[in-house]
């Protein structure tokens, strides 16, 4: 996740006014979240009033497929759309406030596994990223917007980067399309695959967090699994937007030094700036939490405030998606996504697999 | 001409932005102002 990602709004408009015009798009985040959880609680109720069995399908499906109708039928009036891209802007608010769910030694001991490993795919995947591209011809800036899209942070990464590297808007639009496309794809595939393997909460939680590329479709992709999957893969993916900065600022080194981007001349506010301060107030309520700052009651409540701001980040990951725009990029960018998350997804099982044989999870 | 107080704009990130809010609901919690949260 990056600085960079601003809220859409009309710079005519006064701060009040910019304010208000957010207003009809988060209602609208609320209530498509709040309609999923509706949903949910319903059908149980009636699966048991009526003594049927029916499939309990999580809150965070109802909410994204709820959105995911909205935007691909009637649309997201212009209105409403500023509100909705709020949505990363609660998401990152609800993964400060789900440090308070987790002690520090749990955030050390699983965080440094996770560390371990983001570190090991953040390599593979951009060393393989750049083979693929290479072999399918694609521009270079392009491939180096892909590779740090999906090894790190997905959109955000993408936009980082661009900046960082002075990248084509029209490259920055593929990648974004590609990552774009392949986590709407992995938000459905990962849970029958983790599923379909009997995967722990612990191994399919730092699983999703360490293979799916955005953090909202990495939250949702472990929340569809169980709430203590969720948990670890926001975790994990935390780590891997830690990792954001360096990799950014390897790249932006590397472009300049071909005389194809400006220099950089203070590696450690490059670095600052790029950094997810997110990170830090997670951390920092995590340790207010183990620390005995914080009531058993009071725990529970910011818990609940944290799911709340998730709930309207699902909502926002459906409405934002549109099928029909998604479509429109080219082949060949989205081919070597597919490709490169195919071989990421593998590989980092594999890593997860792996560490749970050696008792690390 | 503008003095250099005048130019000086604070610019918070969104991140920023998002962990400062985070933290004032906690610290509301802590102070008793929200006392349930319902899920």
């Amino acid at each position: 996740m990056a600085d960079s990602v601003a809220l859409p709004q009309p710079r005519t408009l006064s701060f009040p006014g910019r304010v208000l015009a957010l207003v009809p798009g988060v209602l609208l985040l609320a209530l498509v979240g709040y309609a999923g959880k509706f949903l949910e609680q319903f059908i149980a109720r009636y699966g048991k009033a009526h003594h049927l069995v029916l499939p309990n399908i999580e809150y965070v499906l109802w909410a994204i497929l709820i959105g995911l109708v909205i935007s691909n039928t009637v649309g997201v009036p212009a209105a409403f759309r500023a509100g909705v891209a709020t949505y990363e802007f609660w998401l990152k608010i609800g993964i400060v406030l789900l440090g308070a769910r987790f002690l520090v030694g749990d955030v050390l001991r699983l965080g440094g596994v996770s560390l371990a490993l983001v570190i090991i795919e953040i390599a593979l995947s951009l060393a393989f990223m750049t083979v693929l591209g290479r072999t399918f011809k694609l521009r270079p800036k392009l491939i180096t917007l892909l590779a740090v899209g999906s090894s790190i942070c997905g959109v955000s990464a993408i936009i980082a980067t661009q900046g960082a590297i002075d990248a084509d808007d029209e490259d920055s639009s593929y990648a974004i399309a590609a990552i774009l496309a392949l986590g709407a794809i992995s938000l459905f595939l990962f849970p029958l695959i983790g599923h379909g393997l009997h995967l722990t909460d612990r191994g399919y939680g730092l699983w999703a967090g360490l293979a799916v590329d955005n953090t909202a479709e990495a939250s949702a992709a472990g929340a569809l699994y169980s709430d203590a999957a969720g948990k670890v893969a926001v975790l994990a993916k935390t780590c891997r937007n830690a990792m954001i900065g360096f990799v950014v600022l390897v790249y932006a080194i590397y472009w300049a030094g071909k005389g194809q981007a400006a220099r950089v001349e203070n590696k450690a506010a490059f670095l600052w700036n790029k950094f997810p301060k997110f990170v830090l107030g997670f951390l920092l309520i995590s340790l207010l939490a183990s620390t005995g700052f914080f009531t058993r009651p009071q725990i529970t409540a910011i818990g609940n405030l944290s799911r709340w701001a998730f709930l309207l980040t699902f909502a926002g990951v459906g409405l934002r998606t549109n099928l029909r725009e998604l479509g429109k990029q080219g082949a060949r960018p989205f081919l070597v996504g597919a490709i490169g998350e195919i071989a990421i997804a593998s590989l980092t099982l594999g890593l997860v697999y792996g560490a749970t044989k050696l008792s690390l999870l | 001409m503008a003095s250099p107080r005048s130019s000086f704009k604070l610019r918070i990130s969104l991140d920023t932005w998002a962990v400062l809010i985070a933290l004032l609901v906690a610290v509301l919690v802590r102070a008793g102002v929200l006392k349930s949260v319902p899920w």
